[in-house]
């Protein structure tokens, strides 16, 4: 049996065989740090065919590469055991297919969520999927970190949407799945598997999304609510609405919080859910603080701090709870009431049962977690971690519980990658 | 595999002793209900029937056909279309009948907990009063169960809208083959790992038996409107198909039937259609009653610009079932045209519409049958009759023939040999020609995750050279 190569080894061997499509040099190689961890080479393919050779090369080295695309949720996960190459899809930029009456688009894993946005609402549509940072996270991003935003609940997540992918196997083979109908059951649904995996089992080249028409009028409401239980009653009791979202504010004395609503459909709808929500907030003794058009820069300001709040909330944490819907005011409560001596904010979905906390802990982040952990086992609820300081990299658990099906998943991993060749130990239990 | 196919009689103790001597069927006469699904034209009177009651019952059972070596194929309440519980190569059958529990009905969360044998349209009764329904609603739900469901992904009408079975699940509890009971999916929909209740989701019963599900439920829409227009041909209705969807308008459903079923549908129901149509869509939007009406009138506008001679709303409740029921009972009325007829579930792209119905009825003219079409226009989900006489086998021989071109065009054009009702063994062959032995190869892997030893459902699904059975005619019924 031979040692592993060492990652310099590796690199060498990986650029020996692709040529000049690989990046070795000092400074690429510092842009794609992943869990505190950088690559020894940088690749980038031109397409399909160069990505599925620079995973062969790799594995034939022995080495292990991260996917990545522009890198905006890199740092979500563990850290990876071990990182060679990093392998940067984002020269793959072709929109492939799109028929708009088809309602579904093909497109390389290396286009952004803002360009396909672009492309979609020349012909009135839109992917239902309000995912942060749009204009740096690729299509691959957004399926590999499943960045399904707060539209989910009435939308779909992403794994509603993709209905096909093409795909690199961790020995360098070309797949597909799914195919560009809406309906299919031939095969294997391999998509669900490609989603939110973190490019653990394979590399998307290409994938296959349904998309919806705009809706024909968008608008939103702001409402403050006293306390986080009103903002959250207030909040589930709103129906209808594209997205409803809470935010608040950690430690200290305030308990108030602000209710974001989306509202979209025709326009007759539109007014009268309209109507709906402030009668509600008015029963929730809420203020109606702002109530415009979607286009207003206002409500647009708002849609996008609750869309990226997970991303960029100031804080070292991020920690996301998901609990049953009418768990969550309690769960928020719970979890804010913990983290009482610690500066943050927190945003939640109460029609999803997801709250997300960013927090500075400083040396007490460990026990901050302890007890978020705590928290999470106490109302059924699980957490993912998902911005950690680097020098907590070997003691952090990032999902909490792990799931009961784990030794299934890491079988999953065994067949799919047994070399560890995709990210290993970057996933759930360190798959 | 070096598994034994055929269930040794001491097996039969064993499951006996678990589930009960009335859970156990071992006579020919009643095992021989069991020799077929939908799809009539492969039967298998199994050698063994087990109806266990429980997950822990279902555990035991599998345990000891693992132990024995015996194969098995998992069953809900037979209505699949594809022979996916073909009691062959396997010959114990599982089924699922006796687990009918509603475990729980969490309104406020939005959700159920339903075992296996639970029937489709129960989920939505047992909400019904609380304002909301489960959504996927095949045309066989008022027998077929979730168990089934799952294993199929099945579909149904009101999935252009709203999706399949598989975005409407949020956990599953499987029983691997070897009897270990693993929960998949966090139940509360946020994902933790990776998503294997998605991927057991219409793997066809070969990863195990799943014996309950987490079904999320959501309100009945506030308002329903359902329109029938008529036209003069299907081309015009498929272009008003396309102008729809072009409008920005997503219908909950979108229902066409040419000629040939009008005819049939009109003289066992007498809806009302016009007998000299040559096709009809009916189209259903829901949502908000305030736009809604605007949204109808829309619709019937685009409808008469192309071509559509006459739109009709359903006046009341009882006038939207009449065209649902035309609609669900199609083929049952299909029976009046010919002695025999055959289905297919071939999906293409929804702007290929008018392409694929010029290649049925190409096919139609080539190999000298009568072709009749009613689908699923939204989800470009085609479902072609061809009418035959199986008690002429060179007709019969013509009717598969002319099956499979059309679902070689499917492809041809863009699409899947099945939208909706499986693989299961009628149409292993045309997996293979869908999808490459690189593709198979690696869901082959993925199924021996959960069962590395091919003893759930062996022989279905996947082309095995040399093991594919040469169809000798269609099959004779279809319910959808």
């Amino acid at each position: 049996m031979t040692a592993d190569p060492t990652p310099q080894d590796a690199a060498a061997a990986v650029a020996a065989r692709l040529g000049a499509a690989a990046d070795a040099a000092h400074q690429a190689c510092a842009a794609w740090i992943v869990g505190g961890v950088g690559p020894a080479l940088v690749v980038r393919p031109a397409d399909g065919a160069e990505l599925a050779a620079a995973v062969g090369a790799v594995a034939a080295a022995g080495g292990a590469l991260v996917p990545l695309g522009r890198g905006a949720h890199r740092d979500y996960g563990h850290a990876p055991r071990r990182y060679d190459v990093a392998l940067v899809v984002d020269r793959l930029t072709r929109i492939l297919e799109y028929e708009p009456a088809d309602m579904t688009v093909s497109v390389a894993a290396g286009v952004t969520v803002s360009e396909l946005a672009a492309v979609l609402a020349r012909e009135g549509q839109w992917l239902a999927i309000d995912t942060p940072l749009p204009a740096a996270t690729t299509i691959g991003g957004l399926v590999a970190a499943d960045r399904s935003g707060w539209l989910a609940a009435s939308l779909g997540r992403v794994r509603d949407a993709v209905i096909g992918i093409g795909a690199v196997t961790a020995d360098g083979v070309r797949v597909r799945a799914g195919g560009r109908v809406v309906k299919n059951v031939a095969g294997y649904d391999l998509m669900k598997l490609a989603v939110g995996s973190l490019g653990t089992l394979a590399v998307l080249t290409d994938v296959t999304l349904k998309v919806r028409p705009l809706p024909e009028r968008q608008h939103g409401l702001v409402l403050g609510a006293d306390t986080v239980a009103a903002a959250l009653g207030l909040g589930a009791a709103i129906e209808g609405g594209l997205g409803v979202a809470a935010t608040g504010v950690i430690g200290g004395a305030a308990d108030a919080a602000a209710v974001v609503v989306r509202l979209g459909g025709v326009a007759a709808d539109v007014g009268v859910r309209r109507a709906r929500v402030r009668e509600l907030a008015r029963r929730y003794g809420a203020t109606v603080q702002l109530d415009a058009d979607a286009a207003a820069p206002d409500v647009d300001a708002s849609f996008v701090a609750v869309r990226d709040f997970a991303a960029s909330a100031a804080g070292e944490m991020v920690v996301r709870l998901a609990c049953l819907p009418t768990r969550l005011a309690t769960v928020v409560t719970a979890a804010t009431a913990a983290l009482a001596r610690v500066d943050g904010t927190w945003q939640a979905d109460p029609h999803r049962g997801v709250a997300y906390l960013a927090f500075t802990a400083g040396g007490a982040a460990t026990a901050a977690l302890g007890d978020l952990a705590r928290t999470a086992d106490a109302h059924g609820a699980h957490l993912v971690v998902e911005r950690w300081p680097p020098a907590l990299a070997s003691r952090i658990q990032v999902w909490h519980p792990l799931p009961p099906a784990l030794a299934l998943m890491r079988r999953m991993k065994s067949a799919l990658d047994p070399a560890g060749v995709l990210a290993p130990g970057r996933f759930v239990g360190r798959i | 595999m070096s598994t034994t196919i055929a269930p040794p009689p001491a097996l039969a103790r064993e499951l006996a002793a678990i589930v009960g001597a009335d859970g156990v069927i071992t006579d020919l006469a009643a095992r021989t209900v069991y020799e077929c699904d939908g799809f009539t034209l492969e039967r298998a009177v199994p050698d063994l029937v087990v109806l266990p009651r429980s997950t822990e019952e279902v555990a035991r059972v599998l345990r000891a056909a693992w132990r024995t070596g015996v194969p098995f194929v998992p069953r809900g309440a037979g209505t699949g279309l594809a022979g996916g519980c073909l009691a062959a190569p396997a010959r114990l059958v599982v089924g699922t009948s006796r687990m009918r529990t509603i475990r729980a009905v969490d309104v406020p969360n939005r959700r159920v907990i339903a075992e296996a044998g639970v029937v489709n349209a129960e989920v939505s009764r047992a909400v019904r009063a609380a304002g909301l329904h489960y959504v996927p609603d095949p045309s066989s739900q008022s027998a077929c169960t979730i168990g089934g469901n799952v294993a199929e992904n099945s579909g149904g009408p009101h999935t252009l809208k709203y999706g399949v079975t598989a975005n409407h699940v949020l956990a599953l509890e499987l029983v691997l083959p070897d009897g270990d009971v693993v929960p998949l999916g966090d139940g509360v929909g946020d994902g933790l790992g990776y998503d294997l209740a998605g991927v057991v989701c219409g793997a066809e019963g070969t990863t195990g038996i799943v014996t309950a599900a987490t079904l999320r439920v959501v309100p009945l829409p506030e308002a329903v409107v359902t329109l029938l227009a008529v036209f003069a041909t299907v081309a015009e209705a498929t272009t008003a198909v396309s102008a729809i969807i072009a409008a920005g308008i997503v219908p909950a459903a979108l229902e066409m039937m040419d000629r040939t079923i009008v005819a049939a549908v009109e003289a066992a129901f007498r809806v009302g259609f016009p007998t000299d149509a040559g096709a009809v869509l009916i189209i259903e939007i829901d949502g908000d009653a305030a736009g809604l009406a605007m949204t109808a009138a829309l619709i019937a506008d685009l409808c008469r610009r192309h071509g559509a001679s006459g739109v009709r709303r359903a006046a009341d409740e009882a006038e939207r079932a009449a065209l649902w029921k035309s609609r669900k009972r199609a083929f049952g009325a299909v029976g009046r045209l010919s002695p025999s007829y055959c289905t297919q579930d071939g999906v293409v792209p929804r702007t290929r519409l008018p392409e694929i119905l010029v290649r049925i009825e190409e096919a139609g003219l080539r190999h000298g049958l009568r072709i009749g079409n009613v689908f699923h226009a939204g989800d470009g989900n085609i479902h072609p009759i061809v009418l035959y006489d199986e008690r002429d086998p060179e007709e019969a021989a013509r009717a598969l023939a002319a099956g499979r071109d059309i679902l070689r065009a499917c492809l041809e054009l863009g699409g899947s040999v099945t939208g909706e009702h499986g693989i299961g063994v009628e149409k292993m062959v045309e997996l293979g020609l869908a999808f490459t032995a690189d593709d198979l190869a690696l869901m082959r892997r993925v199924r021996g995750v959960f069962d590395p030893e091919e003893r759930a459902n062996p022989g279905k699904i996947f082309p095995t050279p040399g093991a594919c059975v040469e169809q000798r005619a269609p099959r004779r019924q279809a319910a959808l």
